[in-house]
């Protein structure tokens, strides 16, 4: 993720409030989070499972806590079982913020069929879920793609994804 | 020592302004049988009800929330400990009923040589404590509400305990609104409430 996607990312967590930070550290996203962990306004935690993550955040979400789960596309199968609680069955307001591994256009050195089951599995993971989701591709558009899937979880009251690739990640 | 007679004893201690968070065990229909009044968020099974409660406990910081647990739910994701530890919230209490058995269909692991608060403790949970007898517990249980946590308790209850609850058990759509709208009566309630402006949206947008 280079430096302007990282700065759009940033202004939009502001924007709307976003101030608390929930991740498990991942390649693809360890800049935006190192840059979240510099900037005094976050406060962030690094939690050591993602389906912990998913509903630690999904707790603090429901709180009230204006939060976000940065993880990898990987870290939304892993954390499927948590996900099909925190969406279909509470409808629990959660976002979620996940690089597309897999997605054409990653040649971060995963590859063959691992690659490929990402890209496989990722989306129609969400479908079956009836999360909600958005891809964000492309840098004009991060900004308020990322201001408004996480209005959507609050108007939805339930979770909603945003999947990064293309120029925003690669 | 009962599952019951503990729940009882909490329930005297807990007052309608902490917030509480169970798995789907028999826990569930005892505590809503008991809780007078207040918050509470029902059947987070399969190893959720403990980072969920911690999560409530960040954002309701000044608040005890409190976590009713089981041993088989906690063993799924044992990572929820180190997250406990990792965020370290003053104001939690998870107690763990640990009845060594998977309901009527075998023993849990803890039934032989796992220790859950030995589990704890390695995470990095410095309050911690297992308790055999109804004396125990109220040794314990009702100063850790009291007092700063995080705090960690394994609770030694009977298996195979049950409980009929007479009153319909809530959906859990009606059960999570139910919540809702009781910690959004609350003042220190700091999320969106239904029906206010949304952040960073301009009034008209």
């Amino acid at each position: 993720m280079d430096q302007e996607a990282i700065a759009l990312t940033i202004e939009a967590f502001k924007e709307v409030g976003i101030n608390y930070i929930v991740t498990l550290p991942e390649e693809p996203t360890h800049d935006l989070v190192q840059r979240i962990r510099e900037d005094p306004y976050f406060e962030t935690v690094t939690v050591p499972s993602e389906g912990c993550g998913i509903t630690f955040c999904g707790g603090a979400s429901l709180g009230g806590r204006r939060c976000v789960f940065i993880t990898g596309i990987a870290g939304l199968l892993v954390g499927s079982w948590a996900l099909s609680q925190m969406g279909p069955t509470f409808s629990i307001p959660l976002f979620i913020m996940a690089s597309y591994r897999g997605d054409f256009g990653d040649l971060s050195g995963v590859q063959g069929t691992t690659l490929y089951t990402f890209n496989q599995v990722g989306e129609p993971l969400l479908q079956a879920l009836r999360i909600p989701y958005r891809i964000a591709d492309h840098k004009p558009t991060l900004k308020r793609l990322v201001r408004d899937s996480y209005l959507a979880t609050l108007q939805f009251d339930a979770p909603a994804v945003l999947l990064l690739t293309g120029e925003v990640l690669w | 020592m009962k599952r019951y007679d503990c729940l009882e004893l909490l329930a005297s201690h807990v007052d309608e302004e902490m917030i509480t968070v169970t798995c789907l065990t028999s826990t569930f229909n005892m505590w809503r049988a008991l809780r007078k009044g207040g918050p509470s968020f029902y059947n987070l099974n399969l190893g959720l009800c403990l980072p969920f409660a911690v999560g409530l406990s960040v954002a309701f910081p000044a608040r005890k929330v409190i976590a009713l647990d089981a041993d088989g739910s906690l063993m799924i994701d044992a990572s929820s400990l180190i997250l406990t530890a990792q965020v370290n919230p003053a104001n939690l209490v998870a107690l763990v009923f640990d009845n060594q058995s998977y309901a009527r269909m075998g023993e849990t692991a803890t039934a032989g040589g796992t220790d859950l608060e030995a589990m704890a403790r390695g995470a990095g949970i410095k309050h911690t404590a297992t308790v055999r007898t109804l004396e125990e517990f109220r040794a314990v249980v009702p100063e850790a509400l009291q007092s700063a946590g995080p705090s960690f308790f394994v609770a030694k209850v009977e298996p195979g305990e049950r409980f009929k609850n007479p009153t319909p058990p809530p959906t859990a759509r009606g059960m999570k609104d139910t919540f809702v709208q009781a910690i959004t009566r609350l003042p220190d309630y700091q999320g969106v409430r239904y029906g206010t402006p949304l952040p960073g949206v301009p009034q008209g947008e």
